[in-house]
């Protein structure tokens, strides 16, 4: 019995794992990562979609958070609010080298960086931008670790 | 006994509730898989919409601050009801028949504007702008398409009723059989006027590019369903899927119900439902942008209106 119901949770997990719908705050980012996500990791020749991912318009519906930018100070509210927004369970993912360390913005006086002070991260895709590869990699492990959360 | 149990499994398991969900769903994979490849994608596999669902059932349902909460959980479960029950009532020529206690043409177009309503309601219960804004131009659209629809049915009517020596009649038993032994209306010159204002109404009512102007993902995101998450959203999913049902279901009874008898004819209503689903709602996505809420307006007020308006005159006159 008691396998059973293992077996259909473990069914069910599976299935849900495989419609991750991803959300992209940008954290004063330069715009360079947000291209690479929004352009060219979806344009035909990598369709994320094949993974059941779909970009979504409101933080409510998201599973699968992507972060660009290194916080600046004006807009750290305004993300910490919307990242709140976001229903349990999700998956953080930090898209850039901003958000890491801050990349070339490290020193600013503007600059809250790193990220993972303020919001829990569980992926790191870095790079100045990183390529399309790279952030479907990153959220193809994005999805491991979502599914272990559902 | 069995008479008192016909609604409740009408309505929840065949053809409404479960099987039309199912139905629904499968409609809805196709739509993805296709619209992905005219677009040179692989895209999701066909149980996509059924994983979506899935997901949201594990998801958390948030209600916002400002928002009235019975008022917005309440708006989604009466929608997806309304259409499990509207999809009771959609006929399959030559497999199901409704039973008059359920209703008629007439109460189905009752039902199919349900949804709209639902959307205005959740929208402003939700208490964002962004729902109010989906609110106001839900209603624009609704009052666009509204009257060339009623003008299609009364079209299909009236040339039902006075074929068969009578005026007009609002049975869609009548219209399926009046074509059964008439020729389908497909392929009646006198009726194509309507058949074009009727392929125009899918998209406006499923809410698809080029008419999905009051949940536009990239201006309103996602307008009234804005604040909506997790099993909620998952209703209003079961909604619209049910909708597609209903409406493709409408089209197949009103223009060509041309179907073998027994299971054969639920396969064949199957077949034209996927086939009117790709033509008239994934082509037309993938082909055109997303018009502006005057354009649509205008665009429903000139053409379809017009179409349905000769065609009601042809009816009358020939």
């Amino acid at each position: 019995m008691t396998t059973l119901i293992q077996t259909l949770s473990n069914r069910v997990r599976n299935m849900a794992s495989r419609s991750p719908w991803i959300y992209r705050i940008n954290a004063g980012s330069c715009n360079g990562c947000d291209v690479e996500c929004a352009t060219t990791a979806l344009i035909p020749r990598y369709d994320v979609e094949r993974l059941g991912c779909q970009y979504c318009g409101s933080p409510r519906h998201a599973d699968i958070v992507l972060i660009t930018g290194p916080l600046t100070a004006r807009v750290k509210d305004a993300v910490m609010r919307v990242y709140a927004e976001v229903p349990e369970p999700k998956v953080t993912v930090a898209v850039g080298v901003c958000p890491i360390s801050g990349g070339i913005f490290r020193d600013g006086y503007a600059v809250h960086a790193p990220i993972d002070q303020h919001l829990p991260v569980d992926v790191n895709v870095p790079g100045c931008p990183p390529r399309p590869q790279a952030i479907i990699e990153g959220i193809a492990q994005a999805i491991a670790i979502w599914r272990e959360r559902l | 006994m069995l008479e008192s149990l016909y609604i409740p499994f009408a309505a929840l398991l065949f053809p409404g509730g479960l099987f039309a969900l199912a139905l629904g769903l499968t409609l809805k994979g196709f739509d993805r898989r296709l619209a992905a490849r005219l677009q040179a994608r692989v895209g999701p596999p066909l149980a996509q919409p059924i994983y979506d669902l899935v997901k949201l059932a594990r998801k958390r349902t948030m209600v916002p601050d400002i928002a009235n909460e019975p008022v917005f959980l309440g708006a989604p479960l009466v929608g997806a009801v309304s259409m499990a029950l509207a999809a009771a009532l959609v006929p399959i020529p030559g497999f199901y028949t409704p039973d008059p206690v359920l209703g008629d043409l007439l109460v189905l177009l009752y039902l199919l504007t349900v949804p709209a309503i639902v959307l205005m309601i959740a929208g402003s219960a939700s208490g964002s702008p962004f729902g109010a804004i989906g609110f106001s131009r839900e209603m624009a659209m609704m009052l666009a398409y509204e009257g060339p629809l009623v003008l299609v049915v009364a079209a299909v009517a009236m040339r039902t009723g006075m074929g068969m020596g009578g005026w007009i009649s609002f049975s869609l038993t009548d219209i399926i059989a009046y074509q059964q032994t008439h020729g389908a209306f497909l392929l009646d010159p006198v009726m194509w006027p309507a058949l074009l204002a009727f392929l125009a109404f899918y998209p406006a009512n499923l809410g698809i590019i080029p008419f999905d102007i009051p949940e536009a993902e990239t201006e309103v995101l996602e307008g009234p369903l804005l604040e909506y998450s997790g099993p909620a959203l998952g209703l209003f999913k079961i909604m619209s899927a049910l909708k597609a049902v209903v409406v493709l279901g409408l089209g197949v009874a009103l223009f060509y119900p041309i179907a073998p008898e027994g299971a054969a004819g639920l396969l064949v209503q199957v077949a034209k439902m996927v086939l009117l689903m790709l033509i008239g709602v994934t082509v037309v996505r993938v082909s055109y942008g997303r018009m502006r809420i005057d354009q649509a307006f205008r665009f429903f007020l000139k053409w379809p209106l017009a179409l349905s308006v000769i065609s009601l005159a042809f009816v009358a006159l020939v």
